[in-house]
């Protein structure tokens, strides 16, 4: 290591490099997944690697997963850097030391294999059922360990662990399949796993996918729409959080991009990115850049008021940045990201808000979202619905989806819910994938709805 | 090192197979027509998987330089995987001879200095520039990258098979901002080093578009004959192949339960092919070494084949059709090599009406009920000769129904990465 840090210095000043940062990675992971009580894999792997980055005014990197290639690695993101000059400048702070471990109260490294296996083994026999054609497990641990250090002096040694399961369903019957599943994880230990009730949950995805071969599928067209927390969620990710990450308000590709300090949704609207949240699956102790994480609302009573930042893209805007560098593993380059998104509460009970409702749906559950930053367009899929007629929830309906225009969307809520829940955890995909979570309260607004009928 | 670890698993008593790696690749990004973040990444491994009195291991370690100590610590803890794995073994392939696939590597590529890389992506930065000259309301911003990968499989039934690969990809989008937004995008991929030129038509080729998605308004709900440009049929497509795949057949995860079954019009043939000749999906032989082949998913509307590894060619009492995709970190997985619609008889030049260019959010439809909503990303009216576009309408249907009312396909195909498709045009519904 203090090899590695005399080796910089000085593969630096040879060619005259002004900034560089390097991260040695070290990952421990264990997966396993089943379907129906069928095992197809069984991993335990531990990988270790080198990423370096170095700036003149634009960005060399280079990384490694040899470390016998470890000092060539260094030296090829400096001659990158050397041979890039650009004119952009990033963000340079105090140097930080520091030494900071997320905490599991039951550490999964501690177990043994054959316990996760027993896990997996409990939930596939509590899956099934009459009617039920697959049963598929997913389970997975790790703890990445990853050391830090900079041309500034930082020196940050991390470990954070993140634990995952996830199952789910698919029912057949009346010639028709359909799938539903449920996700638990954040950055914790074993207790994690020890804490969900999965006699519960097991019955609730069995019931749900069942429920949904008699469902209908929704109508079609412009509807008022109530979106439950794990749906909030999703909606805030891609319709708002995506266009808030300011490498697309830098490359001027964001709706956003100059609405700092604008009104652009309800008074009562406020949209926090929290990468701090104790447990959360989405939750860092530093981003990538070695920059701490930290709160950030990017909507306070319905005005912009930041963007999620990163060293280059707080330097260009004048801003500080706020620890939303990250990669996907020491193979890749920071990019800005979101953590833990969510819409804080309102005051709305559910019941005040379905009175409100004429004709309109109940949408369910986080099927995936996509988004268009420029057109300020967005897709998300929901689990499940429930049509709404005088207040009153109707029949289910399936296969829904939703589209909308961001700035639209954020002006037509009508109503925030008092019921916040953040524990959606995902993965997030932007070139790279990095764990993220997300949710709220529920929610009434209007969006288009892609139904058959 | 290879030789070393094949001899140190020669004297266990298992089955085995090795997959090794070792890549490099080059990339670029340009944001605001400025050449920002250039990289030079380097990756090598090796994937063990190890078969024991039924039970299967699997475990990888990184890198191709190990001492004799540590391949053997790496052998015994995958068979040690092996004993407490519970994972069934369903045996590896035995040896056959791998396709013949032209133009899959391509020494410029494999040769280029990084030094010569980069200058061709700060003229291709440049080339933005100039192009935005005259035209301050556009954005332009894109990516390039090159790659090369040695690879190999052996295993204990006498595969023994080493290859090499080359790649080249382009991207590019452009913004253009006035009273409103619209936006454009375009990106391909290649096995050879590609002329300056095609660097330049993607460029242009996201200006025309981000120009017709400025100009495109909602269109009003439409039920009827629509035109599918083969970007937004590969996302109808990829929704129906979740059906194909073996493991999906296996587990009832699919609508499909065998073969011979109509699944749409006469009109269409879809096939998996991995021996184009420069494909980006080919290769001479899978993950697993069975030969990379042409597949028949569908023809003339007839499901005639599934997608199938080793494991799940073995659970279906089939052969595998070589689509086993792996990298040495992880087992092999059932995937897609090139995929083709082949072309029809028909022209669909002069086609007036409602056509879909580009759409997104596919992974949120139902590949098993098959419904979907997709966003329209830029899709075009056409009338009398002249040109409408429309966008921010969703495209909603039922990839069964929809492949049933296929009423005509294109003469010509259009290749989009490792899909290929012509104009397809059937029954749909814009909201």
């Amino acid at each position: 290591m203090e090899r590695l840090v005399r080796v910089a210095e000085e593969l630096a000043r040879r060619y005259r490099i002004s900034y560089y940062e390097i991260r040695i990675t070290k990952v421990s992971a264990s997966h396993l997944t089943m379907q129906n009580g069928q095992l197809e894999e069984l991993s335990v792997n531990t990988e270790i690697g080198i990423g370096v980055r170095a700036f003149n005014g634009a960005w060399g990197f280079s990384s490694a997963n040899d470390m016998e290639r470890a000092e060539k690695a260094i030296e090829t993101a400096m001659k990158i850097a050397k041979l890039s000059k650009g004119d952009s400048r990033i963000y340079l702070d105090d140097p930080t030391k520091d030494r900071a471990e997320l905490p599991m109260k039951r550490s999964f490294l501690d177990m043994d294999i054959e316990d996760k296996l027993a896990l997996v083994k409990e939930v596939d026999s509590l899956l099934r059922g009459d009617s039920i054609s697959n049963r598929s497990v997913s389970y997975g641990d790790g703890v990445k360990e990853q050391l830090y250090f900079n041309s500034l002096g930082s020196e940050i040694e991390t470990v954070v662990p993140r634990i995952r399961l996830s199952f789910s369903v698919t029912a057949k019957g009346g010639g028709d399949m359909q799938t539903y599943w449920k996700s638990f994880g954040g950055t914790a230990g074993w207790e994690l796993m020890e804490g969900i009730d999965l006699t519960h949950w097991t019955a609730f995805v069995r019931e749900k996918a069942i429920s949904l071969l008699e469902a209908k599928s929704p109508p079609s067209g412009g509807f008022d729409v109530i979106m439950d927390p794990e749906l909030t969620g999703v909606f805030i990710h891609e319709a708002l959080g995506h266009a808030a990450e300011a490498d697309s308000v830098k490359t001027g590709e964001s709706i956003l991009a100059g609405k700092l300090g604008e009104r652009i949704a309800v008074e009562e609207l406020t949209v926090v990115d929290d990468p701090t949240l104790p447990g959360k699956f989405g939750s860092y102790i530093y981003d990538d850049e070695g920059i701490k994480a930290r709160r950030v609302e990017i909507i306070k009573d319905g005005v912009l008021i930041n963007y999620l930042t990163d060293r280059e893209t707080a330097a260009l805007l004048n801003l500080k940045p706020n620890g939303h560098g990250r990669a996907q593993s020491y193979n890749y380059q920071p990019l800005v990201r979101m953590g833990n998104t969510y819409v804080e509460p309102g005051d709305w009970s559910f019941e005040e808000m379905l009175a409100e409702v004429k004709r309109g749906l109940y949408m369910i559950g986080d099927k995936g979202g996509e988004v268009d930053t420029a057109n300020g367009t967005f897709t998300f899929g929901a689990k499940e619905g429930y049509i709404i007629e005088n207040g009153e929830i109707k029949e289910q309906v399936r296969d829904v989806a939703l589209s909308g225009k961001i700035l639209d969307v954020l002006r037509s809520i009508r109503a925030i819910g008092k019921d916040l829940a953040i524990e959606f955890p995902g993965y997030c995909g932007k070139g790279q994938w990095v764990p993220v979570d997300d949710g709220g309260p529920h929610v009434l607004t209007r969006a288009v709805v892609g139904g058959l009928l | 090192m290879i030789e070393s670890l094949i001899r140190i698993l020669e004297r266990e008593n298992v089955e085995w197979e090795l997959y090794w790696e070792k890549g490099r690749g080059g990339s670029f990004r340009i944001e605001n027509e400025r050449l920002e973040r250039s990289q030079r990444k380097f990756h090598s491994g090796i994937g063990l998987r190890v078969g024991y009195r039924g039970k299967l291991g699997f475990s990888y370690i990184t890198g191709l330089n190990h001492d004799k100590e540590t391949l053997e610590e790496f052998v015994k803890r995958t068979i040690k995987l092996a004993k407490v794995s519970e994972v069934p073994f369903r045996g590896f392939p035995s040896e056959k001879s791998p396709a013949k696939v032209k133009g899959l590597y391509d020494k410029r590529i494999d040769d280029i200095p990084f030094e010569d890389a980069h200058a061709i992506a700060r003229d291709f930065a440049e080339k933005m520039a100039e192009l935005k000259a005259g035209r301050e309301e556009y954005t332009l911003s894109g990516s390039l990258a090159f790659g090369v990968n040695f690879y190999g499989i052996a295993n204990s039934n006498g595969i023994f098979l080493e290859d090499r690969s080359t790649g080249m990809s382009v991207s590019t989008y452009a913004v253009k901002k006035g009273t409103k937004t619209g936006s454009g995008s375009y990106y391909q991929s290649y096995r050879s080093l590609q002329p300056f030129e095609e660097l330049e038509v993607a460029v242009e080729k996201a200006v025309e578009e981000a120009h017709l998605n400025y100009m495109a308004e909602k269109l009003l709900p439409y039920k009827g004959e629509l035109l599918l440009e083969p970007q937004a049929f590969r996302a109808i497509v990829g929704i129906f192949l979740e059906n194909l795949f073996g493991d999906n057949v296996y587990y009832g995860r699919s609508r499909f339960t065998k073969l011979g079954e109509k699944v749409s019009s006469e009109e269409l043939t879809l096939i998996d092919d991995a021996t184009v000749d420069g494909g980006v999906g080919s290769y001479p032989f899978d993950g697993e070494g069975n030969p990379g082949k042409k597949t028949v998913l569908v023809e003339r509307g007839t499901l005639k084949g599934f997608l199938l590894d080793e494991t799940y060619a073995r659970l279906l009492g089939i052969e595998s059709t070589g689509n086993a995709v792996r990298d040495f970190r992880t087992v092999p997985h059932v995937g897609t090599s090139n995929v083709v619609v082949e072309p029809g008889e028909e022209s669909l030049d002069d086609f007036e009406g409602v056509v879909v260019k580009k759409v997104f959010g596919e992974h949120t439809a139902n590949p098993i009920s098959g419904d979907f909503s997709l966003t329209v990303e830029l899709g075009y009216v056409v009338k009398d000769g002249e040109v409408r576009p429309f966008k921010d309408n969703m495209l909603v249907g039922n990839v069964f129904e929809l492949f049933n009312s296929v009423v005509a396909v294109g003469k010509e195909f259009e290749r989009v990465g490792s899909f290929y498709s012509p104009r397809i045009l059937g029954i749909g519904k814009i909201v």
